[in-house]
């Protein structure tokens, strides 16, 4: 080497892996069939539970008569709750006020309160022999009457489903910022709607899947879970049956998707831990479909009554709004029922400046399967019903749906802003998204457009779904008000190991999320190695002390986030090592694609022979330099950073058979610093496409007696590829937010924009009817009513 | 989402076919696109299983005096891409499109569809639409059956327990012939709201006949006779008048999905569609 000055370091920057399109690192295995699920898991003498479940919503259990199912072939054994005396109960705590815990025993005891509720269960050498058992099972249930509509649930008339549940009311929040109702008692203008989304199942393609095996010599209990919160699941299981956590590891191995499906603690997971120790064998459970749509949490289920004032310019100036949260029979674990409907209220004001504010919330038992998280939580059926008020006052003031939106969205000068609610949105392109949807989509050629297809029979919309979301949330901020579970902090160890192998260990528990690659990217930039020499480990509670798993977009930001501050802390050590070896002051030594060297110098390894130089050779370091290449660092965001989006939609309305088409659909979103646009894209696309589910297709139809009527694949309809058109997807990069990465999450926007966008964009295509969408999923069905109601109207 | 325990049986011929279904509760598997759904949530739960796949007579499509004989084995896909079929009854493709997804159509056969009798299915309306006769086979011979004797309801035929439908054959068209098929679903491959299928040969501009045919209104495949009769000697510009309010006496099946006044709106908005499209196909003319 030459002498050749040493450059500036900032000219030597290593390469830079965040912000590439690398291809996921999952995709080699999951798409070749290589991976490994839950129900992919074999042992020795595995046993298979049937679970037995109720077909009525809301009865006494009169008996179960388990003694024909106990004689067919291949059964071990049948239990019921009176067999199990230890039966733990899930109850979900809260520090909020007017709120009641509900109690569900991992089997039902005495009391069913909804269809799929489990009530005995059948372990047998095969699942099909499972099932032939289970259906000899007689289970006498006596009806107690079922108030399954939520509005009829409140009134005092309701059948009770929980004795400490006094009128169905499982909690009560409201919120309130200046006079809303005495604003919009003098306004010049409101507009006021009836908003609702039906209830919806997350429906991951993996089912929900556990197998729980007992190493009866040392007394360890192992539990392989499709959850995506693998760490709570060990928390609250350790409580619940007396385990020590280092006696106890829960496992998410490969899971194909949840979308907060898989993101409760659930009863089937109790008891295959539970049988799994009576019975000293492994024991497997895997749901079929129509347990996954009977049991598994579901998704919004709101109403919500609002009104919004503005003046003569379209100046919002008070937001006022009633919301009932059907939330099912149980408050969810460890969430509480209050996670989906108080976040209703808590985003309702959105992205705008709103002086006024009130909201109020109250959440009802009903019974039916309760309502958990699901991809967007709250926020889809806020943005719905806000965005549908905006539209709704820019037609009666006669302006166009995006100059109201610029006229009332946060500007770039006034962040850190703070809403009605009290949510606080930092600095985020409010406007710049809007502003590049409104270039892409052009308003006024499009309202051309509309006016000639109308001639020909069929009715063109454009809709706006413009919103904020807080995600990466910290630890000062609770994600369900006066939860006691810290969701905020996320602990990342990385290391190099005698080989010169980079490892980094998380807490969190990819379920679609691309962790495995975009995490490896961030190690690999801050270390400077290349990502596809950077394993990550997560999933596993035998990894890491403390974590919670992946879910409300807070794995970017915080294992993101973590992954930073860890792999700096580690990058000093292997500078530290390498100064000595090199005899350089550690910060000339610099690292690149696996090298460590000192530019300038000929000194130049690679991590492989610092590793063996810290961990094998004894002489190539003095001893007090041989220092294990690991650094382990928690980071805390302490409160969450805003993502932000404006979705636009357009539809195609056939004027005779009311047939709804999606004919163009685009996201500006900004998201932060992209760690991989691949990643990000695909995140986008798949939210919409949920989106899309919502605003026209997925509704689980209940009957008043909480009869579940869509059951199957065939009456629960989710969009097919046939039913979504090529989605396009830009990006806006403004300030970047305030922590390590500059990253935001954006795991969820998609579900959250898109309903909004295509409710508004059925409404503008109907509009000239007379009529709007206060309802979703809007279908064709339910458009030929409405129309039918105002034709009778008039 | 397992099926109770059956017995299976896969005969050779069709006459070990009819010696293994006298039995007290077998069932014919052929596709199996819709028996095992239907056993997996127990609906069904036979306690033999026949295996007709085994017959390969069954899965054969060959001309026969005055028509096309379809066999009952036959799939969804190989129908659609059959060239004797393709000549004489496009419309048949045309339909295939709207059965479900490729993998259901590569497994799904017209026998299958045809017992199966759902009054939105695309075979049971086809097969009205073009007066095919419906070939059974039982211990005591084989019968032939008219599409209104055959079908009954959803599930229900005139179909015995021990006997086999062998196939079927439909009648050729005077040469010209024009045929169309639509259909309105929530998504592409469900089941339909209301499908519909015509004929229409043309004279000059006037039309000499015209069939037309529902699936969806009602519980078994509808034909509109009034509506024909109207047709005959009409013109293209006759056709929205003659549809107008054709479906008003019928009883659609409510669900979820569709209301019955829902799906009596579509039948003259798809009959109009449909015998237009026909119309332009006939003689030749597309």
């Amino acid at each position: 080497m030459t002498d050749t000055p040493r450059p500036d370091r900032a000219q030597t920057i290593r390469p830079k892996y965040i912000g590439k399109k690398v291809e996921r690192f999952e995709d080699p295995r999951l798409l070749t069939g290589r991976g490994r699920y839950s129900a992919d898991i074999k042992a020795d003498r595995m046993v298979h539970l049937a679970f037995v479940r109720s077909d009525q919503a809301h009865a006494r259990i009169v008996s179960v008569d388990t003694s024909d199912a106990a004689e067919a072939p291949g059964v071990i054994a049948v239990y019921t709750a009176a067999d199990l005396p230890e039966l733990p109960e899930l109850s979900a705590p809260s520090a909020m006020k007017d709120y009641h815990a509900t109690v569900c025993p991992a089997l039902a005891r005495d009391t069913v309160r909804h269809v799929g509720e489990a009530v005995a269960v059948v372990v047998a050498q095969d699942r099909y022999l499972a099932e032939d058992a289970a259906a000899l099972v007689m289970v006498d249930l006596e009806p107690l009457g079922a108030t399954a509509d939520p509005v009829a649930a409140l009134k005092p008339d309701a059948v009770p489903l929980h004795d400490n549940v006094p009128g169905n009311k499982v909690l009560e929040r409201s919120f309130a910022t200046g006079d809303a109702p005495g604003e919009i008692a003098k306004a010049a203008h409101t507009v006021s709607g009836r908003f609702r989304m039906r209830r919806k199942s997350p429906l991951a393609m993996e089912t929900r899947s556990y197998v729980a095996q007992y190493d009866t010599g040392r007394d360890q209990l192992v539990l392989h879970t499709s959850s995506n919160i693998p760490g709570i699941v060990r928390d609250e299981l350790a409580r619940l049956l007396h385990l020590p956590g280092n006696r106890f590891q829960v496992v998410s191995p490969d899971v194909g998707g949840s979308f907060g499906g898989k993101g409760s603690v659930y009863p089937e997971e109790i008891i295959v831990v539970m049988l799994a120790r009576e019975l000293e064998r492994p024991v497997k459970f895997v749901s079929d479909r129509l347990e996954d749509l009977t049991s598994t949490s579901q998704a919004f289920d709101e109403i919500i009554e609002a009104t919004l004032a503005f003046d003569e310019d379209g100046i919002f100036i008070a937001l006022d709004a009633e919301v009932i949260g059907d939330i099912g029979a149980y408050s969810i674990v460890p969430w509480t029922a209050a996670l989906e409907p108080v976040q209703v209220v808590s985003f309702l004001p959105g992205p705008y400046r709103t002086p006024h504010y009130r909201g109020r919330v109250r959440g009802v038992c009903t019974p039916k399967p309760p309502t958990g998280p699901y991809r967007g939580v709250g926020r889809p059926m806020a943005v719905f019903a806000m965005e549908r008020l905006v539209d709704l006052a820019a037609a009666k003031l006669g302006v166009e749906p995006d100059e109201i939106r610029r006229r009332n969205l946060v500007r770039p000068e006034e962040f850190p802003f703070r809403i009605g609610s009290g949510i606080r949105w930092d600095r985020s392109g409010f406007l710049e998204c809007l502003e590049n949807a409104v270039a892409a989509v052009d308003v006024a050629s499009f309202r051309k457009r509309q006016t000639e297809a109308r001639e020909n029979g069929k009715w063109l919309g454009l809709g706006f779904g413009t919103y904020a979301e807080l995600t990466g949330i910290g630890s000062r901020i609770a994600v369900a008000p006066g939860m006691p579970i810290n969701t905020g902090t996320e602990t990342a160890a990385v290391r190099v190991d005698s080989t010169g192998a980079v490892t980094a260990t998380f807490a969190t528990a990819s379920h679609g999320q691309s962790l495995e690659t975009t995490l490896a990217q961030i190690v690999a930039e801050e270390l400077g190695v290349r990502p596809q020499d950077v394993t990550i480990k997560q999933g596993d509670t035998s990894l890491t002390p403390h974590g919670t798993g992946t879910y409300a977009s807070r794995s970017a930001v915080i294992g993101g986030g973590a992954a930073i501050v860890s792999t700096r802390a580690l990058l000093k050590k292997v500078q530290a090592a390498a100064g000595v070896l090199f005899d350089v002051e550690p910060d000339t030594v610099e690292t690149g694609d696996g090298e460590i060297f000192v530019p300038g110098t000929n000194h130049h390894i690679t991590f492989g022979d610092l590793a063996r130089a810290v961990y094998s050779d004894m002489k190539a370091l003095p001893l007090e330099a041989r220092k294990p290449l690991e650094a382990q660092e928690a980071f805390d965001p302490w409160l969450g950073t805003t993502t932000a989006a404006t979705h636009v939609a357009e539809v195609e309305i056939d004027a005779e058979t009311l047939e709804i088409r999606i004919t163009r659909f685009l996201v500006a979103e900004d998201c932060g610093r992209m760690i991989n646009p691949l990643v990000v894209d695909g995140q986008v696309h798949g939210g919409v496409v949920q989106g899309i589910g919502a605003a026209i297709l997925e509704e689980l139809h209940y009957d008043e007696t909480g009869q579940l009527l869509s059951a199957t694949l065939a009456d629960y309809l989710i969009p097919t590829a046939a039913e979504v058109p090529t989605l396009e997807v830009n990006h806006i990069e403004t300030e970047l937010p305030d922590n390590p990465g500059g990253f935001r999450g954006m795991g969820e926007g998609g579900t959250i924009g898109a309903p909004a966008a295509i409710a508004n964009a059925i409404s503008d295509a109907v509009a000239h009817l007379g009529i709007g969408v206060e309802e979703l999923p809007m279908t064709p069905n339910k458009l030929f009513r409405l129309i039918a109601e105002r034709q009778e109207k008039e | 989402m397992k099926p109770a325990p059956f017995e299976y049986l896969r005969p050779g011929t069709l006459e070990e076919a009819l010696v293994a279904l006298d039995h007290d509760d077998a069932k014919i598997i052929a596709g199996g696109q819709t028996l095992v759904p239907m056993m997996n949530f127990r609906l069904v739960a036979p306690e033999r299983l026949v295996d007709i796949n085994g017959i390969a007579e069954l899965s054969r499509i060959n001309e026969t005096e005055g028509g096309i004989r379809i066999g009952a084995l036959v799939r969804h896909a190989q129908a659609a891409r059959d060239p004797l079929l393709k000549n004489a009854f496009p419309v048949v493709a045309d339909a295939m499109r709207h059965v479900a997804h490729l993998a259901v159509r590569n497994r799904g056969t017209i026998g299958g569809s045809l017992c199966h009798a759902d009054p939105s299915a695309e075979w049971p309306l086809l097969i009205s639409l073009l007066d095919g006769g419906i070939e059974i086979a039982g211990g005591s011979g084989t019968r032939t059956c008219t599409p209104g004797e055959f079908f009954f309801a959803p599930l229900m035929t005139d179909l015995a327990d021990d006997e086999v439908l062998t196939g079927v054959v439909l009648p050729r068209l005077p040469a010209g012939t024009g045929m169309a098929f639509d259909e309105i679903a929530q998504r592409a491959g469900d089941f339909a709201v209301v499908a519909c299928g015509a004929t229409v040969e043309m004279g000059g501009d006037r039309i000499v006949s015209a069939r037309l045919a529902f699936g969806g209104l009602s519980d078994v495949p509808v034909r509109m006779a009034d509506v024909e009769q109207a047709m005959a000697g009409a013109t293209v510009a006759d056709i929205a008048g003659a549809v107008a309010g054709c479906a008003d006496g019928l009883e659609p099946n409510e669900d979820m999905h569709a209301a019955a006044d829902y799906r009596r709106s579509l039948a003259p908005v798809l009959a109009r569609r449909v015998l237009t499209a026909a119309a332009g196909r006939a003689g030749g003319r597309e």
